[in-house]
């Protein structure tokens, strides 16, 4: 019963470490390092000029099948 | 975990030795004429695009297509969202190669470093929806305060906090929001929160126009702190948008012939 009663303790004590470790997920998945883009080719090609560097260019239609907000 | 090229940690950590631009495929005819220049299949332009290019955009430096792995291998369509660990690895340490041959200007590239801006606000908010980011639009409709205001926030966005963590937009007219619900100010850093397809936003926050860069970083901290991130899947989506008759029209017509529209067009003709 001791140790049936420790396990519980345990298990509630360790509720809400897991919550706050899932409550944290989603800052640290909002930090998460992703490419700055210029959204301009005009913008973009004029700061590659000046400073220099190479050009990764990328582009895509902004929908998918005409839904919007995905790429 | 998105396994695409595009949120790998070499490739995001060798972005940063790049100018990275991203385009939105017919919006916009000037670029549609570029996008053809880098690559097009039976001289039409495709969907999407993807190279390498010098500084001076006029020589390709690794082998351009439809998406980074017509240069690197791994998945196109479907799988895109999947690529194999060492496609991916094969494309951050040819990025840091090239980055080597062009090492760029360091201190002495002249002039200051500009907020990276999306075109307009109408595919700034499909763009951040598609992102799932925060879009911060820089509103005043004076051309000068404008330009002080970028000068500030352009401090902040290229910073390490806040890199990548939102994407830019300038606005110069109250009617540009006419999308946006909970627009109060004349003139201000407006931080929005995209609807889930882009079509429409909402306020988030409103920083005052004459916020300096320490005063920005602290209210911009907050204000994406509170962004909520679409988290349908690719296929939710889709669905969703369907259901909900969501629909987006591109400024000039799709010349994909690969695409499922041009390919249901061509089955009924």
């Amino acid at each position: 019963m001791m140790n049936r009663s420790i396990l519980l303790v345990g298990a509630f004590l360790a509720v809400p470490f897991f919550s706050n470790a899932q409550a944290e997920a989603p800052k640290a998945a909002a930090k998460a390092e992703k490419i700055a883009w210029h959204g301009t080719w005009k913008g973009g090609l004029t700061e590659a000029q000046r400073t220099g560097k190479p050009i990764m260019l990328v582009s895509a239609v902004p929908q998918c099948h005409s839904v919007p907000g995905v790429w | 975990m998105d396994r695409s090229f595009l949120a790998n940690k070499d490739v995001v950590a060798a972005s940063r030795k790049f100018v990275c631009i991203r385009l939105a495929t017919y919006e916009d005819a000037a670029e549609n004429e570029v996008l053809k220049g880098i690559f097009t299949m039976r001289s039409e332009l495709q969907n999407t695009v993807f190279g390498i290019l010098t500084p001076d955009g006029k020589t390709h430096i690794v082998r351009s297509g439809r998406s980074p792995a017509w240069a690197f291998g791994g998945q196109a369509g479907r799988g895109i969202h999947e690529q194999p660990l060492e496609s991916m690895k094969k494309m951050g340490q040819t990025m840091e190669a090239i980055a080597l041959a062009y090492p760029g200007k360091g201190k002495a590239a002249k002039g200051p470093l500009p907020l990276p801006y999306l075109a307009d606000l109408r595919l700034a908010l499909n763009v951040t929806a598609a992102d799932r980011q925060p879009l911060v639009a820089v509103f005043a409709p004076d051309a000068a305060q404008r330009k002080a205001m970028e000068r500030e926030l352009s401090v902040v966005a290229w910073s390490e906090q806040f890199i990548g963590q939102a994407q830019y937009v300038s606005a110069s007219d109250a009617k540009e929001f006419k999308a946006v619900k909970g627009v109060t100010v004349k003139t201000g850093f407006i931080v929005i929160q995209p609807g889930i397809f882009g079509l429409e936003g909402s306020v988030i926050q409103e920083i005052s126009a004459n916020a300096k860069a320490g005063e920005l970083k602290k209210q911009l901290a907050n204000a994406l702190g509170q962004h909520k991130p679409n988290t349908l899947s690719y296929y939710e989506h889709r669905a969703a948008g369907v259901r909900a008759g969501k629909r987006w029209e591109s400024k000039t017509p799709s010349t994909d012939n690969s695409s499922p529209r041009e390919r249901i067009g061509r089955q009924r003709r």
